[in-house]
């Protein structure tokens, strides 16, 4: 039952199929941004993996949220170059493992999922609050969900909130030192340009807005 | 490029399968993970597996046995295996004992195996953990974070596959696993490059008089580019590295192992063998087991690593206990 306050299985299903869509679209783009820095071929990893999952979407375990978002977990870290992988697999695993046997999930059962989320990603990649990756745009959209969650806001509500607070880390973080993957390899060089994982994150998510009508 | 090969892309499945027909007895073959197992997989004690990249045969593929691995699941030449590779194989053989996860320390297989694992432990699975990474050539390489895994391996699957089959449990095996993997030495040296199937070409290059000193098992750089000199000029090197790394100490009881890259004759393995041996002697080291011959290869690679454990007791009776792998001579 869609509620102010939670959403359903077909939302968390249409969410994923947005960020599939977004990752897809702008595979060439998320390339460009990594090429400033990196090695140019994030945007093709993500769209591969996120490609497999369309793919492999009509044999998901549905029969929950948390089964739904595993089987995603699966398809992601196989099929996506790079370290990629393993980190947005990460994503989805913890968010899979948090919504096990869940048909519909509130903002304090997604916020305690992004906590895991960013908790395994961080350690996956020994990444830190702060190194100009995604877990910095993550991060933002966790503290934006608590503030809602304090305001007693619609779950919609809190969704275009995080939204807008992942967008905006792109622009806060842009003249960041990169601290991990690639990118650091250059060290201050990279000041002054994008993360392309933190660029993704914003994207997909605005794509979610739209998608879900908040 | 020459190689008894079909299509390159399936040069692993195929291999998998030739594997599996020379020992259907004894082994499962599950082609869609690259899993190989005991047919007679043990219920009544903790089960243990390794994957890790292809191109190294006979690790890992090679060496599931009774005594050795109860299951691989390597991924494709040179590639850590995918996660699901890892957690399907969990799965698999899992019972109520645990599985013991022997992991080499490079980036990919990390990550992988991690998630793997936390994936089967959310299933109610138990895992234990021990990471191996003994090569002293250099401290950080392309593909890791730390030393790398090398043939040191042998000696952590051997010693932990013979206590598995005596019934250890899944902590000790962790115990015992990191404590092999701390008393286990090694490093390489390559005379050539060599060529994964489905790349085409060399994956480094050498010129005809050099040698790379500190190979990784995967044609990455090492401590420097050398040329070729006599071979007791370059087992004094290595057997140094290896021999202070430790350290090891006069009176000490060791394993000593000359291990070939997969393109270097016997006839040489055995040459180093003898250099090895004597150098052992001259530090008062008392080698009580040898092993000469290709355990952890780069494919067709021309070069040699040596090992070096130092035993005690428990490990040394470990290793003399029996064991049997698919590749055999008789």
């Amino acid at each position: 039952m869609a509620s102010s306050s939670s959403i359903t299985q077909e939302q968390v299903e249409l969410v994923v199929r947005t960020m599939a869509e977004t990752a897809i679209k702008n595979e060439a783009y998320f390339s460009e941004l990594d090429a400033v820095m990196g090695d140019a071929d994030f945007g093709v990893s993500l769209a591969g993996g996120f490609k497999a999952v369309l793919n492999g979407w009509d044999n998901f375990d549905k029969s929950s949220i948390g089964s739904f978002l595993l089987s995603v977990a699966k398809e992601i870290t196989s099929n996506t170059g790079g370290c990629s992988g393993p980190v947005w697999g990460t994503l989805f695993m913890r968010c899979g493992m948090a919504f096990r046997g869940k048909t519909d999930i509130n903002i304090e059962e997604i916020i305690a999922a992004f906590k895991s989320a960013i908790e395994g990603i961080m350690k996956r990649g020994g990444a830190s609050l702060g190194d100009k990756t995604l877990v910095d745009a993550l991060d933002a959209m966790v503290r934006s969900y608590e503030r809602s969650n304090a305001d007693g806001e619609p779950i919609l509500t809190a969704f275009k909130k995080a939204s807008d607070a992942a967008v905006e880390t792109r622009e806060t973080t842009k003249d960041w030192v990169a601290k991990r993957g690639r990118q650091s390899f250059t060290g201050d060089r990279s000041i002054g340009t994008y993360d392309p994982g933190i660029v993704a994150v914003g994207d997909m998510t605005k794509a979610i807005v739209e998608a879900l009508g908040c | 490029m020459k190689k008894f090969v079909n299509d390159p892309a399936n040069f692993v499945k195929e291999m998998f399968e030739g594997i599996y027909l020379a020992n259907k007895d004894k082994l499962k073959w599950v082609p869609e993970y690259n899993i190989l197992c005991r047919a007679d997989l043990p219920k009544d004690r903790v089960v243990v597996m390794q994957g890790s990249g292809s191109g190294h045969e006979p690790a890992h593929s090679m060496i599931v046995g009774p005594g050795m691995l109860d299951a691989c699941c390597p991924g494709n030449i040179f590639a850590a295996p995918p996660m699901d590779y890892v957690y399907e194989c969990t799965k698999l053989i899992a019972n109520d004992h645990g599985v013991l996860h022997l992991i080499n320390n490079y980036q990919g297989d990390r990550m992988a195996w991690d998630m793997a694992r936390e994936m089967a432990e959310a299933d109610g699975i138990k895992v234990g953990v021990v990471i191996i990474d003994d090569d002293v050539s250099v401290t950080n390489s392309l593909y890791t974070v730390g030393r790398r895994g090398v043939a040191g391996n042998f000696f952590v699957i051997k010693a932990v596959g013979a206590a598995a089959a005596n019934g250890a449990t899944l902590e000790e095996l962790v115990e015992l696993g990191k404590r092999v993997n701390s008393q286990v030495r090694s490093m390489g040296v390559a005379l050539s490059s060599c060529t994964p199937p489905a790349k085409g070409a060399p994956i480094f290059e050498i010129g005809d008089d050099e040698i790379e000193v500190g190979i990784g098992i995967h044609g990455e750089p090492g401590r420097r580019r050398d040329k070729i000199r006599p071979a007791k000029e370059i087992i004094e090197e290595v057997f140094t590295a290896v021999h202070d790394d430790l350290p090891f100490e006069k009176g000490d009881r060791v394993a000593l192992m000359i291990n070939g890259m997969g393109g270097t004759p016997v006839s040489e393995l055995y040459l180093l063998y003898g250099l090895a041996a004597k150098k052992a002697e001259e530090k008062g080291l008392r080698i009580a087991k040898n092993y000469v011959g290709n355990y952890c290869t780069s494919l067709e690679m021309e070069g040699f690593s040596l090992t070096m454990l130092k035993l005690d007791y428990t490990l040394e009776t470990l290793l003399n206990e029996p064991a049997e792998i698919p590749i055999r001579v008789f």
